[in-house]
């Protein structure tokens, strides 16, 4: 017995020094660290696994980035493995900021991930660049969408990515706060910041910022920016000369909109910005004591735990006015996850009966019901918070726009300026160092 | 002749043991390396199946980027403090720790704890103090502060803070290992000969505890230097570019912005940087170092 535990023992610890030995060896950490959860992936089953018989049992895997609603989306594959008896959906949810390493290094090494969720755009373009995306253009389910959702997320026409989820971004506030103080929803960017202004005269934090998570003001940055440019500052081909290397963000006006924009986000942000992270914002707005938010609707069911009756009655949901053209703020509303199916599945046909089941109107009133985000499916339900029903009018009006669409580069300005942008904070640096330092850094990285 | 060959032929299942680490050593770290290299001379995006070779431009690039300097000054700067911080923290614990002290196993056992959690565990830990725990305790004490990690000017010290807490633990044991070794006659002898317990530390202590010395400082060094998981855990490099150190930058480039090529040849500088650190500081403090 005692023989047996020592030799079991002594295994055990030679398995850790050699894995220890692995994860030293020199400058790469880098590249070493996602393998290390990557190695013992499921995946590798279903790929070795016999090609698909609609009546054999198959195992196909889904990874996707809403690990956020881990929950929800597992009973909505319940609800699929129900009708579908012969297949079994190996789910696998990551974090959103580890998503695109994870998946890059799976699909390198020769793992099949037969579904998985992607992000419209560039991202998208990659992947099809790669080899990695199976043409869903012509099969049946995509009919359920509308056109013009397909044409948004086609990559050179032709779609690679079956639309998911979508959802707005917008400013949560407190109603009460608001009435107490006697203030409007602001429609311009000005009356925002006063409201903001009168807020904190109160006594009370204007804005909710995690800002410490860099996703959260980079979410803010990478629609603040673009929306400007765009829409206020007339340039159109922006991002795409940028890819090319034509255009600079110093003659750019936006750039210097954008950052002053964020200077008064920061003023008027709850102390320590950099030093809370969106729970943290979250925490801070669930507990009444910032009085805005700038989110999607993630955090809903966050906040219904931890204040009921802020969710119920105490809070509403206004778009975010990016400028003082109010015929111009309209609501934020981008698209979230996109399902893809790999081009090299051995399950594509379980994959595809996978999608036309997340296209159906039961897969879409599944997803709203379980996530909390909207779906694209026509038809599904969109009862998903007491705040987001306050949207309604701009969706029946169509005041919708998705300053997504505007970013054509694959270039990573965003990181770059979200992490430049907090230079200025602090004073380390002016608005025109960081334009130059951004316009520097394009440089090397355009096409 | 013959001798030798059947020398050989005896001694040759010998190497029969060296074949499971020389092929993992060949295939975990020789074979990447090499894959490294030549990926480093790419433009490769990390995604796509097709790459050029580009020369040298990956270098060029590297050593013309700004960011990179700040960024090995962040790295250098933490390291640097780091090694220091925890080889006096370490030292003077040891001395103490040493000494007939009552409960002085459950004290050595405290200090070791921290070093056995994970360090994402002990970054959460710390963020969450920093920016809760801290103000709202000093809150009670009237005073106002906010989590040094979200202050470009505090930020590093913030990370150095929680990296001494989690790293004082096993150089402490190295030391009192080494305290241990120390015939008790030379210091008893010093103490006879009217040196006091300063002078018997400088003179006597200190220059025995040189391998302890050597090998705390190398280790230290080269794993602060490569430090990756608590920056990214915390800071992840923010804000600004106040705590980015050359892990992250590496890994932000590779894998954020598409740029497999460009962080591979980062990795190389790096590699080529640890490797010349590691050679002078051993040379260095080896030549210091005294036998008993």
């Amino acid at each position: 017995m005692n023989k047996k535990l020592s030799f079991g023992l002594s295994f055990a610890l030679m398995t850790a020094l050699l894995s220890a030995c692995g994860g030293g060896n020199d400058g790469g950490s880098a590249s070493q660290t996602p393998s290390a959860s990557g190695s013992n992936s499921p995946a590798t089953e279903s790929a070795s696994a016999p090609a698909a018989e609609p009546s054999e049992p198959v195992t196909i895997s889904f990874m996707h980035f809403k690990s956020d609603v881990t929950d929800g989306i597992a009973k909505i594959i319940e609800q699929f493995e129900a009708e579908n008896p012969n297949i079994t959906v190996d789910v696998q949810p990551v974090k959103y900021d580890d998503y695109g390493t994870l998946l890059k290094t799976k699909l390198a090494s020769g793992d099949i991930v037969d579904v998985f969720t992607l992000n419209a755009g560039s991202t998208t373009k990659l992947y099809h660049d790669g080899g990695y995306l199976e043409d869903l253009t012509d099969l049946e389910f995509m009919k359920n969408f509308d056109p013009g959702v397909l044409a948004e997320q086609a990559t050179d026409g032709r779609n690679y990515i079956m639309p998911l989820n979508a959802g707005p971004i917008a400013v949560f506030y407190n109603k009460k706060i608001f009435a107490d103080l006697g203030l409007d929803i602001p429609t311009t960017y000005d009356a925002l910041m006063e409201s903001a202004q009168k807020i904190k005269d109160a006594g009370k934090t204007p804005f909710a910022l995690g800002w410490k998570d860099g996703w959260t003001l980079g979410m803010w940055l990478s629609r603040d920016f673009p929306s400007n440019t765009v829409l206020i500052d007339g340039q159109t081909d922006f991002f795409d000369k940028l890819e090319t290397g034509q255009a600079k963000f110093a003659d750019n006006p936006a750039a210097h909109t954008v950052i002053s924009h964020a200077l008064d986000l920061f003023k008027f942000g709850n102390k320590d910005q950099l030093g809370v992270d969106y729970n943290g914002a979250v925490d801070l707005f669930a507990r009444e004591e910032a009085a805005m938010m700038y989110m999607g609707t993630w955090p809903l069911a966050d906040i219904q735990k931890k204040n009921p009756e802020l969710y119920e009655s105490g809070m509403g949901y206004f778009p975010y006015p990016f400028s003082n053209d109010p015929s111009l703020n309209k609501l934020e509303f981008n698209p979230d996850a996109s399902l893809a199916v790999n081009s090299n599945s051995e399950n594509k046909e379980a994959a595809f009966k996978f999608l036309a089941f997340m296209a159906s109107k039961a897969g879409g009133d599944a997803w709203v019901e379980n996530t909390n985000t909207l779906s694209y499916v026509k038809g599904a339900s969109a009862d998903i918070a007491p705040a987001v029903t306050e949207l309604q009018p701009y969706f029946d009006n169509g005041h919708l726009y998705n300053s997504q669409v505007f970013i054509t580069t694959t270039i990573d300005w965003n990181t770059q300026f979200t992490q430049y942008v907090q230079k200025v904070f602090f004073n380390k640096a002016t608005p025109e160092d960081i334009i130059k330092d951004l316009d520097d850094w394009v440089a090397k990285n355009h096409k | 002749m013959k001798n030798l060959g059947r020398t050989i032929r005896r001694e040759t299942w010998y190497i029969l043991f060296l074949v499971p680490g020389v092929l993992l050593f060949a295939f975990a770290v020789i074979a990447p390396f090499v894959a490294g290299v030549r990926y480093s001379f790419t433009n490769w995006d990390g995604v796509s199946r097709k790459l050029s070779y580009i020369g040298l431009d990956n270098y060029v690039n590297a050593f013309q980027d700004a960011d990179l300097w700040t960024v090995l000054g962040n790295t250098f700067k933490y390291a640097i403090i780091l090694t220091i911080l925890v080889n006096v923290v370490a030292i003077l614990l040891a001395l103490l720790l040493d000494s007939y002290l009552p409960m002085r196993n459950l004290f050595r056992t405290v200090f070791f704890l921290p070093g056995v959690i994970s360090v994402v565990l002990a970054g959460f830990i710390w963020s969450y103090n920093y920016s809760q725990g801290f103000p709202k305790l000093l809150s009670s004490f009237g005073l106002d502060v906010t989590s040094p990690l979200g202050n470009p000017d505090q930020a590093l010290i913030g990370l150095i803070i929680i990296a001494v807490w989690q790293g004082v633990g096993t150089p402490m044991i190295i030391y009192i290992a080494g305290l241990q070794n120390i015939p008790v006659e030379l210091t008893e002898s010093a103490r006879i000969d009217g040196a006091g317990p300063f002078r018997v530390f400088r003179s006597v202590t200190l220059p025995l505890l040189g391998p302890s010395v050597t090998i705390n400082m190398l280790l230290v060094l080269t794993g602060s230097l490569k430090v990756f998981d608590l920056v990214y855990v915390t800071t992840n490099g923010g804000p600004g570019f106040a705590t980015e150190v050359i892990s992250t930058f590496i890994y932000k480039n590779a894998f954020s912005s598409f740029k497999a090529g460009y962080g591979m040849a980062l990795s190389m500088i790096f590699f080529v940087i640890l490797v010349v650190v590691t050679v002078v500081q051993v040379s260095i403090f080896r030549k210091r170092e005294v036998e008993v």
